[in-house]
């Protein structure tokens, strides 16, 4: 993975004495709450309900065995004992001090760590695919891209004062796991008739309170001008934004107003000025960075072992395990493991100390020291030997971390809702809970299949509702928490957003309504169609007559 | 015919004047900082009204909007002393570029600091339209937006009263490396590495 060099380390510490500095100005009465307020967000800490939360960057979800320890000694030393994984491949903590956020960020500098613009109205941390360098479907690797994209983008002067935040996220494979049309700018890898490196870039999705699917604004984008043209969309996005109303200031508003072609022309016309200037990127700076992210040293093995293969028929939990949390490796005889962190009871995406140690360790013995943060609030440990399977469930589930249920209506996304949430409008972990206790047989889970359940506490739809195969949306409804239902959307090549079911539904019904929906997929589907695809051929209204057949 | 008239239409379009973007009264600050020191401030910035006329323009150095230049400017460049031009954030460096030669100092009025539109605009003037004039950053400019304006191509900055300027000095130095050029110059860290290769 990318490791500091002297520029990097410089740039981290002076931060973290910077932000030292405006803590302590603040405390001493200096720099007003009001002025330290965007300060604090573009260091990661925003105010809750009930105390600061820190949230900081894991780029592109990528995070060492020496600083997970370090996260995990961050929640024992300054907060309770647990960290949050985020749909943004971050962690984020619930209750640290504002005086000791400037010692935890020393200490997550020592191991090449910050927390900066992982909030505020800039540009946040590049997001990408979990399964980079080790998926099958892999045109390009894209954490060079990222790195070099999180660079030039950290500490921007230009770009710090933005309308609104703005998410970059970048994928190199068939399939996308980056939800590249959700972002502000989407970058798809591709290649052109000579072979040469290229992305198709998306510009204007989004989800939030006006879902978007982002639009192409060019078809191929060399990759030595990724960021000449980057800096163009945001000179056009920082001059033109709206900023009169923050519901409206997004890049996907302006685009929309503007129209997709205009907006073209407008960042081809600032592009011009510069596009061959000094962010013109070289073949070398390619090839540097791909240096950090090397195939690991793979053992060579042949596809398949003999051992694991009996143990899958002797244990059906391993067997479950192995088919719902493990996917096919490129290498042969490796796999990747799903770590996830939807275990029946705890809130999605949390992590207590002592499970981020075991992680640590695991991967140090098994998986090359590395571990990868998706967008779905679980981890990856990419390279696992086939062989090792069974010792890695056994020291995962002794953590409690093996819940065969990746991809099922169990692993849902959620955010953390009204339980910490100073904007949601309704709580989603308990719902979670609801949902957990009402699908606890995995026999029937796995015949359900993949469905992406999303939810969110409020419209800002941090949970990404809206891209859920089934989405939750809770509203208030005078001081009362109602939830919204959608059914189809997808985050994927095929983007679409959830279509709504009907009127709001009671929090004590909604794993009822959700069941109603599996019901009708179980009774209409046919061969080896998934919720989504059942839903595509069908539509919603035998999904809308089953959930509110009582009502009639 | 008809496209005579849409022509003449767009040039006698009128400019949007006393806009929230714009500063709500006139600023006069008694220091300011020029090249990263203290300095007696000598310009009054007058704030644009739909009624502001040249009669009412204060004596000595002063900055005026830019709709007060466009429309006067040949009586503003006879006038003693410093003339200075104000770019609020709703408007746009190109609206004069063809000017800039006879304008010793340009005002970037921030009515918020959040507001980073002004940034842009000190980065094209001084790369785009070659701008070797004093760029000044005004309005609410407060330490921790010094270090970011002066990258992206400021060189003065007046700060609120009660701001101390000793302290917002430290601000140049805060950050002792970058990762990509602005208008100071600075080279894109990949071009560095290449060099060291």
């Amino acid at each position: 993975m990318y490791k500091y060099d002297a520029v990097d380390k410089t740039i981290v510490s002076d931060r973290v004495e910077q932000f030292r500095g405006q803590v302590s100005r603040h405390l001493s009465g200096e720099l007003s709450a009001t002025d330290l307020a965007p300060l604090r967000l573009r260091n990661g800490l925003y105010m809750q309900i009930h105390a600061h939360m820190l949230r900081v960057s894991i780029p592109y979800g990528l995070v060492s065995s020496e600083q997970m320890r370090a996260l995990a000694q961050v929640s024992r030393q300054y907060d309770k004992g647990y960290g949050h994984f985020t749909t943004r491949q971050n962690i984020q903590f619930n209750w640290p001090e504002l005086a000791d956020v400037p010692d935890i960020l020393q200490d997550l500098s020592n191991v090449e760590m910050h927390a900066i613009q992982t909030s505020g109205n800039c540009i946040r941390n590049i997001s990408s695919d979990h399964y980079a360098g080790v998926a099958t479907d892999e045109i390009v690797d894209p954490r060079p891209y990222c790195e070099i994209i999180r660079q030039w983008s950290t500490l921007h002067p230009e770009f710090y004062w933005l309308p609104r935040k703005f998410k970059i996220a970048v994928t190199g494979a068939t399939e996308d796991r980056a939800a590249v049309k959700f972002h502000d700018i989407g970058l798809e890898v591709v290649l052109n008739n000579a072979k040469q490196v290229g992305f198709r870039v998306y510009v204007g999705g989004g989800l939030g309170r006006t879902p978007v699917i982002g639009k192409v604004i060019k078809e191929f984008l060399p990759r030595e001008d990724i960021l000449s043209y980057c800096e163009a969309i945001l000179r056009v996005y920082n001059l033109h934004g709206r900023r009169d109303n923050k519901y409206k200031a997004r890049i996907k508003i302006l685009v929309n107003a503007m129209g997709i072609d205009d907006f073209r022309d407008e960042v081809d016309a600032e592009w011009s000025h510069f596009k061959d200037g000094e962010l013109k990127l070289h073949d070398i700076d390619f090839e540097t960075m791909q240096a950090f992210f090397p195939k690991p040293a793979y053992d060579d093995l042949e596809a398949g072992d003999d051992r694991i293969a009996k143990w899958r028929d002797l244990d059906n939990r391993f067997k479950a395990w192995y088919d719902n949390n493990t996917v096919e490796h490129i290498q042969p005889g490796y796999r990747i493991v799903n770590i996830s962190l939807k275990e029946h009871g705890v809130a999605p995406g949390d992590v207590t100390d002592a499970q981020m140690d075991a992680i640590a360790v695991i991967a140090e013995q098994y998986s090359f020291a590395e571990i990868r943060v998706t967008h779905e609030q679980n981890l990856v440990l990419a390279d696992i030997r086939e062989q090792d399977l069974l010792e890695v469930w056994k020291a995962l589930d002794a953590e409690r971390l093996a819940t065969p249920n990746i991809g099922s209506v169990n692993d849902m996304i959620c955010c953390p809702g009204l339980d910490f949430c100073s904007l949601a409008n309704a709580s989603s972990i308990s719902v979670a809970k609801q949902i957990n206790e009402k699908f606890d047989d995995f026999e029937k889970l796995y015949d359900i299949g993949e469905v992406k359940l999303k939810m969110s506490g409020c419209m800002n739809a941090c949970g990404h509702h809206h891209v859920g195969h089934i989405g939750i949306l809770g509203v208030d409804k005078k001081g009362e928490e109602w939830y919204q239902l959608t059914v189809g959307g997808d985050a994927t090549n095929n983007a679409a957003l959830g279509t709504h079911l009907g009127k709001a539904i009671a929090k004590d019904k909604v794993s009822d309504a959700i069941g109603d929906i599996l019901d009708v997929y179980k009774d209409m589907r046919t061969g080896d169609e998934r919720l989504l695809d059942t839903f595509r051929r069908v539509g919603i209204d035998p999904f809308k007559e089953k959930v509110y057949a009582e009502d009639v | 015919m008809s496209t005579t008239k849409t022509v003449a239409n767009r040039a006698i379009k009128a400019r949007s004047k006393g806009t929230p973007d714009r500063i709500q009264t006139d600023i006069f600050n008694a220091q300011a900082i020029i090249d990263q020191k203290i300095v007696e401030n000598t310009i009054h910035h007058v704030a644009e009204t739909e009624e502001l006329s040249i009669a009412d323009l204060p004596q000595g150095d002063i900055s005026v909007p830019m709709n007060l230049w466009l429309d006067h400017k040949a009586e503003l460049k006879i006038r003693d002393g410093v003339v200075a031009v104000q770019i609020a954030a709703d408007e746009f460096p190109e609206d004069f570029s063809d000017e800039y030669s006879e304008i010793a100092s340009i005002v970037l009025p921030m009515v918020s600091h959040v507001d980073g539109r002004s940034y842009s605009h000190a980065y094209k003037l001084r790369t785009r339209f070659n701008y070797k004039g004093e760029i000044r950053a005004i309005g609410d400019v407060k330490y921790d937006q010094l270090g970011f304006l002066s990258r992206s191509g400021c060189n003065a900055f007046e700060l609120p009263e009660g701001e101390s300027l000793e302290t917002a000095l430290k601000a140049f130095t805060e950050m002792s490396d970058v990762y990509q050029p602005s208008a100071d110059g600075g080279a894109l860290i990949f071009s560095r590495r290449r060099a060291t290769h």
